[in-house]
């Protein structure tokens, strides 16, 4: 199990959505406020993109098995990049010899040349079983590029695998179809495969211009015996969001403002701060796209029923 | 405010009703008496809740933070009404903002103070912790009916013939592995003779997905609780609908027409495949009027379910009141 974090919106200094408030991302891998019995030690990665940058369509890529609170490097990068756009990712694995923690196994997952990225919280119980069905449903040159041992780089490849041009810019709906189209196929091959057990896929995709998150969970409910992540899952995998004007620090809290129409948006497994009054529980089932228009931040939330 | 006249407003709140005089006059003693200026703040949404307010004179307003929009009201409390209860009970903040609007006097009741009220054995504490569920099944019809205004349209109503037709028809199971429900947070503070009490209360059934087991309008035929699976609660007006919540493992449905006598508040429609505790009305008498550990236990899982609720639908009249 992980934390997940996206942004779009104005320029925003990256460490306060890492380390500046008092549930940050970076606080959530050794002290969650929302899993009490888990923590995400297994390593942090993010993407961000900065349009002032060189090759701005191509985000700044961070990751490192070190544990992010004693990451010095990170502290400095995540102070000097301010992004319109960022996803970020704490691992958490389940504290077994099976466990492999690695750099190949960090998320945000991103193949050379694409432009679409994803961090995932959840796990697809029982994967081993139905890895290589998936290969029916994954573009031969994209499965080759899978180098982890994840759940989560295989949902990427077949994410990617639902759209026209893996390596184009997708709209934003066609990159929402890709990612239901994927979830319709792992609901199936779970089937074919007898796998009935609560599965959450909690993802944040993005291109730099739009981000979609999706808070869903496959036989949420019901568990195998002795199951070592049931206390994890037992409540609906938790996603939360803030919109608005921009985040800001304003008298020693820090708080989403005003915008109509909204400019700004976070999507995190955990609010960023304590108090949690300023954000909004996505809700279970659903998900969310959220795009940069001239306009403003084009932002909505649907039912998805897969 | 001399002690007699707080004696005597304590004697008309509901939440105390039945208690004995020395009681009240020992709540009384325990109660801070304040006066606050109008415009004055009794805590902010989030903060930690050290103590509840009965309301003796004046006028407070909740509110709750919309994000982008700044603070929505949600509802004004008078003579005799409390606020802060959920913050109390939940211990996880204050729920809502309160501020007062016209100069009031308030009685506070320390979070400690109240705890061991509850905490006893005696009838009083059980009568209190009964007192507590029906206010705060109260509260819940109230906001509930609040968001089934904005969907517009009527309620398709209850669905002709029998109530209970639904519940014997769904298919019974065994009764899950003991140690599964132990893990649930619901269960931690049982101890396991109360535990196996209320898990042999009533009766054990499956059921498929997108099965309504409760209309909105109905009288409840029982208390359902999850053990495995999802069933969702949702207002539904012509082809609009909210989710109000959803009863995952652990979390229960139906209780609210039980408790306060009226029809179901919503719809619970199965998401998922389930495994539900069925504990038919006769039986949630007993248990809700019992006063024994297995109904202690009982009125906590409702009671906890109940704030659980409150707070998820919070939210939305917040916004819902920001719009207007």
């Amino acid at each position: 199990m992980c934390r997940i974090l996206a942004y779009l919106g104005e320029p925003l200094p990256v460490q306060h959505l890492l380390f500046d408030t008092d549930n940050s991302l970076v606080r959530q891998s050794y002290s969650p406020r929302l899993m009490n019995t888990f923590l995400n030690l297994a390593g942090f990665g993010m993407k961000a993109w900065d349009p002032t940058s060189l090759r701005p369509d191509d985000p700044f890529t961070y990751r490192a098995t070190a544990l992010p609170s004693f990451d010095r490097n990170l502290r400095f990068i995540s102070s000097k990049v301010a992004s319109t756009c960022l996803v970020a990712h704490v691992r958490g694995v389940t504290y077994s010899g099976d466990a492999v923690v690695a750099d190949t196994n960090l998320h945000p997952f991103h193949f050379a040349g694409a432009r679409v990225v994803l961090a995932h919280n959840g796990h697809l119980r029982q994967f081993s079983s139905m890895r290589y069905a998936l290969l029916d449903h994954v573009r031969p040159e994209l499965a080759q590029r899978i180098e982890g041992t994840t759940d989560s780089e295989w949902i990427y490849a077949l994410i990617l695998s639902q759209l026209e041009d893996p390596y184009g810019l997708p709209e934003t709906r066609e990159l929402a179809e890709a990612i239901a189209g994927a979830l319709r196929i792992l609901r199936d091959v779970r089937a074919a495969h007898a796998i009935d057990t609560s599965s959450p896929v909690n993802l944040c995709v993005s291109t730099g211009r739009s981000v979609v998150a999706t808070r869903v969970s496959f036989d949420y409910g019901w568990y195998p015996p002795d199951d070592e992540m049931l206390e994890t899952d037992l409540p609906f995998v938790s996603l939360w969001y803030a919109i608005g004007g921009e985040y800001a620090e304003d008298d020693g809290g820090w708080r989403m403002t005003a915008g109509e129409p909204p400019r700004s948006v976070i999507i995190a497994s955990e609010p960023l701060t304590a108090d949690f009054s300023s954000w909004l529980e996505v809700p279970e089932y659903s998900m969310l796209t959220a795009e940069l228009t001239p306009a403003g931040l084009a932002f909505e939330t649907r039912d998805l029923d897969v | 405010m001399s002690d007699r006249d707080t004696i005597d407003l304590l004697a008309a709140v509901p939440l105390f009703e039945g208690r004995s005089e020395a009681d009240l006059a020992e709540l009384a003693r325990v109660m801070r008496r304040r006066t606050v200026r109008a415009g004055d703040t009794l805590w902010r949404q989030g903060d930690h809740p050290r103590e509840l307010a009965l309301i003796a004179d004046g006028t407070v307003a909740a509110s709750v933070h919309v994000t982008g929009s700044g603070a929505a009201e949600i509802g004004r409390s008078g003579r005799g009404e409390i606020v802060g209860l959920i913050g109390v009970l939940d211990g996880a903040g204050h729920a809502t903002s309160v501020r007062v609007t016209e100069a009031a006097t308030v009685l506070a009741l320390g979070r400690q103070d109240f705890a061991a009220l509850l905490a006893g054995q005696d009838p009083s504490a059980f009568r209190l912790r009964r007192h507590l569920t029906t206010l705060l099944a109260a509260r819940l019809r109230s906001q509930l009916e609040y968001l089934a205004v904005s969907l517009g349209g009527a309620s398709s109503g209850p669905p002709a013939g029998d109530a209970g037709a639904v519940c014997d028809e769904l298919e019974d199971t065994r009764a899950p592995d003991s140690r599964y429900v132990r893990r649930m947070a619901t269960f931690h503070d049982f101890d396991p003779l109360a535990l196996w009490g209320f898990l042999t209360s009533g009766r054990y059934v499956r059921c498929p997905p997108g099965r309504t087991l409760l209309a909105e309008g109905a009288p409840s035929p029982a208390y359902y609780l999850t053990i495995n699976g999802a069933v969702e609660k949702v207002l539904v007006r012509d082809d609009r609908r909210i989710r109000v919540g959803l009863a995952g493992p652990g979390k229960a449905f139906g209780y609210e027409g039980l408790v306060d006598g009226r029809p179901s508040p919503v719809t619970a429609i199965t998401r998922e495949r389930v495994l539900l505790l069925v504990v038919p009305r006769d039986l949630f008498a007993r248990l809700f009027h019992g006063e024994d550990a297995v109904s202690r236990g009982f009125l906590d899982v409702i009671q906890n379910d109940l704030m659980a609720t409150l707070r998820e639908t919070l939210r939305p009249c917040a916004r819902l009141a920001a719009s207007r």
